[in-house]
């Protein structure tokens, strides 16, 4: 290193403890000089800039800092309980929401209209086909086709706000309740269970048939639907019959 | 107290005071540095988990620091303040300590150019090398050498020349 290298790495980096600038100092009087005076400046630089601290600095970090997380830490658990609350409400307010539809749907409707009407399956003498074809008259409907076998009862009902026709048609014994809706018709069939009944909705060409049994099983459902089907709607001799489980 | 909490505290006591003189260096007022280094070591307990190296503490403070000054300054545009002599000095510029070579040389390095007092801030303050001062500052090694050079001779010429009419900082 020649005394032009390191006067220039010394007035850059006056600090640099590179073993050549070491070296050269030590064979260079002038440069031992030059770096003793600049050591000198920036001892008195390093001086200059070390301007006052304000007291309790590191504190008042410390305290904020943790003051921050406490804040955070509190506004964290006030949005947990928030997020809490505002699920619970909503699953409250679904839970109310799902009742109100699941009240207002046939099968619920179909069950809440049987306490009244049940001494109908009690009946087990049939009744005859012209007194069947007057319960549909009662409310303009036609009946164009064989009434099925072993109707014991009939009767023009209110369904909650649907017009009905309410029968009963006994199959091996059992009753099997028999609802016909003309202004409401579901989309596609489904069996339910509810309330101790065990229920089955179906779509007709118009209108819907709702069969119920109390406590008994699905098993007659399909011969009293499609023997039901084939009165309504007259030119069916059978119906294309969703599976559904018995 | 955690791990985590522990090694802000012993951030916040080895390196609260280095960052203020920094700060006050970078904007000049004292209220404005504290609260600078208040929101550098906020920053930092939020990103505490990217520190691995000790070593790496005050360069990775100071970079969080010199950030907090940009966006400072970012929103508020400060102005540059002239201060001639009928404007009362701050508080801590009337201090005793502050006569003769300091105060000199203080006064000295608010005419400095920002581009040759910053890079001499953190290889002074700081302790950077010029590869850290070129990295912090967007540059080449070389010409951060050149920039210290230029920025002693200025100071030295400065401090022999004497007193003239002063721009003093706000944010320069």
């Amino acid at each position: 290193m020649d005394c032009l290298e390191f006067r220039r790495i010394l007035a850059a980096t006056p600090r640099a403890q590179d073993p050549a600038m070491g070296a050269h100092r030590n064979a260079c009087p002038a440069c031992q000089s030059a770096w003793e005076q600049a050591q000198r400046f920036e001892d008195e630089l390093l001086g200059a800039l070390q301007v006052p601290v304000p007291e309790g600095l590191t504190e008042r970090i410390l305290l904020a800092q943790t003051t921050g997380r406490r804040q955070r830490s509190a506004r964290g658990r006030r949005g947990l309980l928030a997020l809490a609350a505002s699920l619970l409400v909503a699953l409250g307010l679904g839970a109310a929401t799902w009742q109100q539809i699941d009240a207002r749907s046939l099968p619920a409707l179909a069950v809440a209209h049987m306490p009244p009407e049940i001494s109908s399956l009690a009946l087990t003498q049939p009744i005859s086909a012209q007194a069947v074809a007057n319960g549909f008259a009662g409310r303009n409907l036609p009946l164009p086709g064989p009434v099925p076998a072993g109707t014991t009862y009939v009767h023009d009902c209110m369904v909650g706000p649907y017009p009905a026709v309410h029968m009963v048609t006994r199959r091996d014994g059992e009753p099997v309740v028999v609802l016909y809706l003309p202004d409401k018709r579901v989309a596609r069939a489904r069996n339910f269970a509810r309330h101790g009944w065990v229920g089955r909705e179906m779509p007709l060409d118009r209108g819907s048939l709702v069969l119920l049994t109390n406590g008994g099983n699905r098993a007659p459902f399909h011969a009293v639907a499609s023997a039901w089907r084939q009165a309504i709607e007259g030119t069916h001799l059978s119906f294309v019959h969703e599976p559904l489980a018995p | 107290m955690n791990a985590r909490q522990h090694q802000f505290e012993a951030l916040a006591r080895a390196h609260a005071a280095d960052l203020f003189r920094f700060a006050w260096w970078l904007c000049g007022q004292e209220a404005l540095a504290q609260d600078l280094v208040q929101e550098t070591m906020l920053r930092a307990w939020k990103n505490l988990d990217s520190l691995r190296d000790a070593a790496a503490a005050k360069p990775w403070l100071l970079t969080i620091l010199r950030r907090e000054h940009a966006r400072l300054y970012e929103r508020k545009r400060l102005d540059l303040v002239e201060l001639d002599d009928n404007v009362a000095e701050p508080a801590a510029w009337a201090d005793p300590e502050r006569q003769g070579s300091t105060a000199e040389i203080r006064r000295a390095m608010w005419k400095l150019p920002k581009k040759y007092r910053e890079p001499l801030l953190l290889q002074t303050l700081g302790g950077f090398s010029c590869e850290e001062i070129a990295a912090e500052l967007g540059s080449k090694p070389g010409a951060v050498m050149t920039q210290l050079f230029r920025a002693r001779q200025q100071l030295k010429a400065l401090l022999e020349e004497g007193n003239g009419r002063e721009v003093v900082h706000g944010l320069s």
